[in-house]
């Protein structure tokens, strides 16, 4: 960078320098040059579609991006879809549950497996990439073992309207990402549960010592990441009108991609709702973008993983211009 | 005469937002210790990283025997014979003495293989010229003690043929006898010609083993002095730049009710049958050697490491604390010993850690109130005279002292009944010393129960109203302030068999 564009940036107001607004511009530019390229793909139909596309791994990333604030990972996410998808299945079908009880019960799968992950985290000290390594396995396996490998359809036509219906003209699982969103931004950034998750994040011993109750915000993190999960499955399942065992398969790596290409510090300590929320958004309107304009999908893999090094490249070297 | 090893002229050195250096300037000479002084903040460390290529000065000259030189790099200052031994030690546990020490040049045999013969001989040689002689060349660094990892910085340093050496801080974890061996070093380095800049905040050592001294206060230059001709009164008020007239203000107040009553706590391993009593208003000061399990005890009052066994009564109500929260919400407060792992979350602003303790109280249903917050960390910045640029810069940026600060602060924000104090003052310069001990002195008139954790003994006999002794994870001997003599206190302290009955 030359020495003059240094001190512009150095010069610029805080909210310019942030990772997040760095990405929204960039977001923008690609979304305009995307634009250019395909009249399909600056359409209102094409992006309330994508948004529809995306929720299953937004609801995950908005729980991610705490515990990745509190400096651990959850790597089961994509296997407690899994689970709790084939729980609806076999609950509605097998236990003959009405939909709406079988939905709970595919809910509370989802936070019994989180909570399993946090309590075993605080209680045992298990570092969490070991612990939700170890639950990936079991919960798929779980999966596995319960449906057997069959699959369960023929859900009644109303359970569609969460997964591709409309409600106000948008998808409805979009709201209530939406809405999810706003909830979890506020919980971060105005209440002591969030300030706590940065606390821990930074420095555990200094929080425990500040008598910050470090272990009980751990376990509810956990959980709320697997209600989440148990939540993206329940939408899938929806969605795609099918349960199998194999779905949300690869989710955590799409999920902390997000999160990570969001600015949120994987050392924990640092992020935001909001960052989360332009990084997912980035993702999947990059991927729809290039696979609108014709590039094949392995090219596009190729692009967002560039767009991750970029993105983690520039918040780098901001930080250290800020020290 | 011939040119100083180092002759330091105007050093500038600006960082956004804070002139951290102007107009310095110092020399050091073949042969002499020449001592940095000055508070925390004042720019100590930030002229040695300069003088040792770690940051570049924005204006200024460094010389060395006479030629003026540009450091970009430690690497640099490091060919140019100056060496720098930092507080914290960087050395390699898992390797030896020998490894440790030629690291990176070690002598060759042919095809680029490193020659241990020779490392180990060489290791062996540099020992024996120090007349090292409780230290070998194999010994596994992770194994020693702090004073004989420092010996080994020192014979890395040399190895380099430093003819500059910089050492900060070099005794603030040593004891009493690896004092005096790093003294007997210095003066064999002395003999030798190599010139020592030499960091320390305890002037008695600085009368010992300095030969000049130069004092910085707030980036600037304040004087130099030689050692014979000037006295600690005179230095401490270069420093602070007002007199400061009682180290220990200490002042005598009522003392009422028991606060705490604990009986025969057990936590194992270090914590082994305690029972103690602290007033309010009382101060009670808590001696003993490092490991004595002073740090420990009150980690089982503050409910870190909860009591197996033993009761705590507060303000005569027996209670269970087995958690921090439940030590906080009974009126319980700690200050940790390890202000940058334990007291502080140095990334987070100083409004934040101000409150983190308090935020309960600054919150309705959870959510913060933000106004108050911001109120209550620029009432306590004030409080306290906390130095810095505002409220929202990262709490690790500020001096010791500052930091110090703001962890006492949040945890008075909860108007404590018991307070315990572990190494309030430790790295922590003369002026922000006599404020911190002037505000235990206000608490303790407020009725709070004080109890302090401290190894510097006259801070110990100066401040308590009380002494306790601990050893080996047990209290053993007790003395009232007028009984508390350092003789009798160390004497305790080190286990010397007449001291075990209760003199008080």
């Amino acid at each position: 960078m030359s020495a003059a564009a240094e001190t512009a940036l150095l010069r610029a107001p805080w909210w310019l320098k942030r990772h997040e607004t760095l990405l929204a511009i960039i977001l923008a530019v690609a979304l305009v040059g995307l634009g250019a390229f395909n009249d399909r793909f600056l359409t209102l139909d094409n992006l309330l579609n994508q948004g529809r596309l995306m929720t299953e791994i937004g609801l995950i990333a908005l729980p991610m991006t705490f515990v990745i604030i509190t400096g651990g990972i959850d790597l089961s996410v994509g296997a407690i879809v899994g689970l709790s998808a084939v729980m609806l299945g076999y609950a509605w079908k097998t236990f003959a549950f009405p939909l709406p009880l079988a939905i709970v019960f595919a809910l509370f799968v989802g936070g019994l497996a989180g909570f399993v992950n946090g309590f075993v985290i605080t209680r045992v000290k298990v570092p969490p990439l070991i612990m939700t390594i170890a639950t990936l396995a079991l919960y798929r396996g779980l999966a596995e073992g319960v449906s057997q490998a069959h699959s369960v359809r023929g859900y009644p036509e109303a359970f569609y309207v969460l997964g591709q219906g409309d409600v106000l003209g948008a998808p409805t699982q979009l709201l209530i990402l939406i809405v999810l969103i706003v909830v979890a931004g506020v919980a971060l950034d105005r209440t002591t549960f969030g300030r706590a998750l940065y606390a821990i994040g930074s420095n555990e011993t200094a929080a425990r010592f500040s008598a910050l109750a470090v272990d009980r915000a751990k376990l509810v993190v956990y959980t709320l990441s697997g209600l989440a999960s148990g939540l993206a499955a329940v939408v899938l399942v929806s969605r795609v009108t099918t349960t199998r065992m194999d779905m949300g398969m690869g989710y955590e790596l799409d999920v902390i991609a997000a999160v990570v290409l969001g600015g949120t510090s994987i050392f924990g300590g640092a992020g935001t709702i909001w960052g989360t929320v332009i990084g997912l958004v980035m993702i999947q309107l990059l991927k729809n973008g290039l696979a609108l304009t014709g590039v094949k999908g392995d090219a596009t893999i190729v692009v967002i993983g560039a767009a991750l090094i970029v993105s983690v490249l520039i918040a780098s070297s901001l930080q250290r211009r800020r020290e | 005469m011939n040119a100083p090893l180092l002759d330091v002229r105007n050093l500038e050195k600006t960082f956004p937002g804070v002139r951290a250096l102007t107009g310095v300037s110092f020399d050091v000479r073949a042969g002499e210790v020449h001592a940095l002084l000055g508070e925390n903040g004042a720019g100590k460390s930030t002229l040695i990283k300069v003088v040792s290529g770690v940051y570049q000065p924005d204006g200024g000259e460094i010389l060395i025997d006479g030629r003026a030189s540009r450091f970009t790099s430690p690497e640099d200052a490091k060919r140019a014979g100056v060496a720098t031994i930092y507080q914290e030690l960087l050395l390699f546990p898992e390797l030896t003495v020998a490894e440790n020490i030629f690291l990176g040049h070690a002598p060759r045999a042919g095809f680029g293989r490193i020659d241990w013969r020779a490392v180990r001989t060489k290791a062996e040689a540099l020992l024996a010229s120090l007349e090292i002689d409780d230290l070998a060349a194999g010994q596994i660094v992770g194994s020693l003690s702090v004073g004989h990892r420092q010996r080994v910085e020192i014979l890395r340093a040399l190895s380099h043929d430093a003819r500059i050496l910089i050492m900060d801080e070099p005794t603030a974890a040593l004891t009493e006898a690896d004092v005096t061996r790093l003294f007997g070093i210095v003066r064999r380095l002395k003999g030798r010609g190599v010139g020592i800049v030499y960091i320390s905040h305890r002037l008695d050592e600085l009368f010992e083993i300095a030969d000049r001294v130069t004092v910085l206060r707030d980036g600037a230059y304040v004087g130099s002095r030689r050692m014979a001709d000037t006295n600690s009164a005179e230095l401490v008020q270069m420093m602070v730049g007002r007199r400061i007239e009682n180290l220990f203000p200490k002042t005598l107040v009522p003392i009422g009710a028991p606060v705490l009553e604990a009986q025969n706590l057990v936590c194992h391993p270090m914590t082994r049958g305690v029972s103690l009593t602290v007033r309010s208003g009382e101060i009670v000061g808590l001696a003993g050697l490092v490991g004595s399990g002073r740090s420990e005890l009150a980690q089982v009052l503050f409910g870190i490491t909860p009591a197996e066994r033993g009761e705590i009564r507060l303000q005569g109500e027996a209670v269970r604390i087995d958690s921090p929260e439940a030590a906080r919400s009974r009126g319980i407060a700690y200050v940790p010993e390890d202000r940058a792992v334990q007291g502080l979350v140095r990334p987070m602003s100083v409004l934040n850690n101000f409150s983190l303790a308090a935020l309960g109280a600054l919150s309705r249903f959870g959510f913060i109130d933000r106004a108050a917050e911001r109120r209550m960390a620029e009432a306590g910045v004030k409080r306290f005279s906390v130095k810095t640029s505002s409220v929202d810069e990262a709490a690790g940026r500020l001096s010791g002292g500052n930091q110090q600060k703001i962890v006492l602060g949040k945890w008075l924000a909860n108007s404590p009944k018991l307070l315990v104090l572990d190494e309030p003052t430790r790295g922590v310069d003369v002026g922000a010393k006599a404020e911190i001990h002037r505000l235990m002195g206000d608490l303790a008139a407020d009725g709070v129960a004080i109890l302090m954790i401290s190894s510097e003994l006259p801070e110990v006999l100066g401040m308590s109203d009380r002494v306790l002794v601990m050893r080996e994870g047990r209290l053993v001997a007790e003395f009232d302030r007028a009984h508390a003599t350092s003789e009798a206190v160390g004497g305790a302290m080190m286990g010397g068999g007449a001291n075990r009955e209760r003199a008080a």
